[in-house]
C-alpha cells in the first residue's frame, strides 16, 4: 500500500532518507513497525535523543529503549518557503519544520504534515504519524487538536 | 578567570577584495589576505613563523595550514588549522597565536581564513553540507532541515514567542546594517534598503526573509600577531587581546536548548570579567550576524539591552555609527560580505586603530567580539583594546 493510499496527507512526501548507523537502527526499524523508540539509560533512567552508545547524563554505557507516547507540543517551528534541493523538491513547498518538546521529556527535530501544517503556533499540541517515504518510515507529526 | 595573554600584540590586519573572486582558489585567497597583513605590518614573508587557519568549508581540505605554509613559500615553527565552528573560530585562531607565541613556539603569527564560497562551491542549489554531527545530519535532513537559515529561522520564531518581537526587529538590524555597508568601499551590498524592502523580501524560511540573511561571499581575512616587545622594537602600536571565552552547548539544531541555554551570555561573562570591563565601557562591537536574529540574540546576552529588548535598542539608534555602541560597523556578515568573521576582527582593529575613516566610531578603545558556530552551539566574546601611546 503507498503512503497516498494510506492517508491522502501523505502523497506526494519527499524526504533525504536517513543513513542509520548500528546504534540508530533500532530507531528506524522501530518507525516501520510505527514506534516511536527514545534512547533510555537503563541505569539512571534517562530518557535522550538522538540515540547514543552511552548515557549523556550519567556516562553509563547501559542504553535501552522506550516506546514514546508520540504526542507533544511545538517548541517552535517554520515554514519553509525555497527548495535546497533543486526544482524537484518545489512540490513539497511550503513545508514545515517543527521541534517537537515530547510529553515523556526529550526534544526532537521533525516535519509537521497534515491540516493546518502552515498555521502552527508554537504550544500547538501534536502526535506522531509515520508516512512512508520511498521504503521508509519517518516519524513526522501532525496536529492533534 | 582565564588570563589570554600579557602582552602579544596585533600589529597587522589584511583584507582581500570581496564578492566575486573567479579564478581563485581557497589558498590563493588566504596567501593574499596573509601577504596584505604582513605588508600592513611591516613584516616580511620570511619573519612568518606561525600560521593558523581554517580550511575552506565549501570545499572541505585536509592539512590546509600545511598546504598554506607550501603554497606561501615558509617553514613556520607553528602550524595549526582550527575549526571551532563558525565565527568562533577567528578568535580561537588569535587565542591561540597568542598562546604559540608567549610561550616561545613563534614570534610572528597569521591568523587567516578565506575562500571562495560565492564562486568555488560543487554545488548551489543545497546550502552546505557541514557533515557535522557523526558523519551526516541523520537527525535533521530526513525532516526537511537542509542549510544553516532553518535552524535559525526555528531561533527567530522561539525569540518572537518569547519576547513578542517581530519583524520590524529582525528589519531594523538588516537596515542599520546596511547603512554601515555603504561607509565601506570593499562591501558586496551597495545600495541603501528601507524597513519596507526588508518586509517586501521573498520569504525564505520564516520567520526570515531574504534581507535577513547574510551573503555568500568570496574573500578572506587575517591578522598578524607579535610580542608587544617585538611590536614596540619596531616602534609598532598594536591591539591587545584583553580576554577571549567561549562556551559550547550543542551542535545540532535537532537537540538546540531553549535560548536561555545558549552559551553566549556565559561567554560574554567570562570575557569580560577575564578583561575586567563592563558592557558599558565597550566602544565599538561586531557581533556575528549570519542571520538578523543572531544580532538581536547576542545584544540580549552581552547585555546591551534587557533580554528580549535588542530590537528596541536597535531602533533606538544605539548600534548605528553615532550612536551608544555602534555594531558591525563594516557592514557585517549581512551586508559586507561572509568570511566567517575574520573581517569582524579585522575591522575591530581598524576601528581601535583608528583607521576605520568614513566610518571610524571615535575614540574607540576598547571592542567586542562575538562569535558563534552552528545555531549557537558553540559561542565565544573576545574583548580588544587599543594599546595606548608608551
Amino acid at each position: 500500500m503507498t503512503a497516498a493510499q494510506e492517508d491522502p496527507d501523505w502523497a506526494g512526501l519527499r524526504a533525504v532518507l536517513p543513513r542509520a548507523t548500528a546504534a540508530s537502527r533500532p530507531f528506524w526499524d522501530g518507525c516501520r513497525r510505527g514506534e516511536l523508540l527514545l534512547s533510555h539509560c537503563n541505569v539512571c533512567g534517562h530518557v535522550f535523543y538522538y540515540p547514543r552508545r552511552h548515557c549523556p547524563s550519567c556516562a553509563a554505557l547501559d542504553p535501552g529503549w522506550k516506546r514514546s507516547t508520540g504526542r507533544g507540543q511545538v517548541f517552535s517551528f517554520t515554514v519553509v518557503a525555497v527548495s535546497f534541493h533543486g526544482s524537484g523538491w518545489e512540490s513539497q513547498l511550503p513545508y514545515t519544520v517543527v521541534l517537537v518538546d515530547l510529553d515523556d521529556g526529550p526534544r526532537m527535530m521533525s516535519r509537521l504534515i497534515g491540516p493546518g501544517r502552515e498555521s502552527v503556533a508554537s504550544g500547538d499540541r501534536v502526535e506522531v504519524v509515520f508516512p512512508e517515504i520511498d521504503g521508509q518510515r519517518l516519524p513526522f507529526f501532525r496536529k492533534s487538536g | 578567570m582565564p588570563r589570554v595573554t600579557e602582552d602579544v600584540a596585533i600589529v597587522g590586519i589584511g583584507e582581500t577584495p570581496v564578492g566575486r573572486l573567479p579564478g581563485m582558489s581557497s589558498v590563493e585567497i588566504q596567501a593574499q589576505a596573509v601577504l596584505a597583513a604582513l605588508a600592513d605590518a611591516g613584516f616580511a614573508l620570511s619573519d612568518l613563523d606561525g600560521i593558523i587557519n581554517l580550511d575552506p568549508y565549501a570545499t572541505p581540505n585536509s592539512m590546509f595550514s600545511t598546504t598554506l605554509s607550501e603554497y606561501l613559500g615558509v617553514r613556520p615553527r607553528f602550524s595549526t588549522t582550527i575549526d571551532v565552528g563558525g565565527t568562533v573560530t577567528g578568535m580561537t585562531m588569535l587565542q591561540q597565536a597568542a598562546w604559540a607565541i608567549e610561550s616561545g613556539f613563534c614570534t610572528v603569527a597569521a591568523c587567516v581564513y578565506g575562500e571562495n564560497t560565492l564562486t568555488g562551491r560543487a554545488d548551489n542549489t543545497q546550502g552546505l553540507h557541514m557533515q557535522n554531527l557523526l558523519g551526516g545530519e541523520e537527525w535533521e535532513e530526513p525532516f526537511g532541515c537542509q542549510a544553516m537559515v532553518i535552524p535559525y529561522a526555528l531561533v527567530a520564531q522561539r525569540y518572537f514567542d518569547l519576547y513578542g518581537a517581530g519583524p520590524d526587529d529582525l528589519g531594523a538590524v538588516a537596515v542599520t546594517t546596511r547603512a554601515h555597508a555603504l561607509l565601506n568601499d570593499n562591501a558586496q551590498m551597495r545600495k541603501p534598503i528601507t524597513l519596507a524592502d526588508h518586509h517586501a523580501s521573498r520569504p525564505i524560511s520564516s520567520p526570515l526573509r531574504l534581507l535577513d540573511c547574510s551573503l555568500i561571499s568570496d574573500g578572506g581575512g587575517a591578522v598578524i600577531l607579535v610580542s608587544g616587545t617585538a611590536a614596540r622594537k619596531r616602534g609598532l602600536r598594536g591591539v591587545r587581546i584583553r580576554s577571549m571565552a567561549m562556551r559550547t552547548t550543542h551542535n545540532s539544531a535537532a537537540v538546540m536548548p531553549d535560548i536561555s541555554g545558549f552559551g553566549m551570555a556565559e561567554a560574554a561573562r567570562d570575557a569580560f570579567a577575564s578583561a575586567g570591563v563592563a558592557v558599558s565601557d565597550i566602544d565599538v562591537a561586531q557581533l556575528h550576524d549570519a542571520f538578523t536574529i543572531s544580532v538581536l540574540v547576542t545584544l540580549d546576552a552581552l547585555g546591551f539591552c534587557p533580554p528580549g529588548e535588542a530590537g528596541a535598542y536597535v531602533r533606538s539608534g544605539a548600534t548605528s555609527l553615532g550612536g551608544r555602541c555602534p555594531v558591525n560597523t563594516h557592514g557585517g556578515l549581512l551586508s559586507q560580505a561572509h568570511v566567517g568573521g575574520m573581517l569582524h576582527i579585522v575591522e575591530a582593529v581598524r576601528q581601535l586603530r583608528g583607521a576605520a575613516g568614513r566610518r571610524q566610531v571615535p575614540d574607540a578603545r576598547l571592542a567586542a567580539v562575538s562569535g558563534n558556530g552552528g545555531v549557537f552551539s558553540v559561542c565565544g566574546v573576545m574583548v580588544l583594546e587599543q594599546e595606548r601611546a608608551a
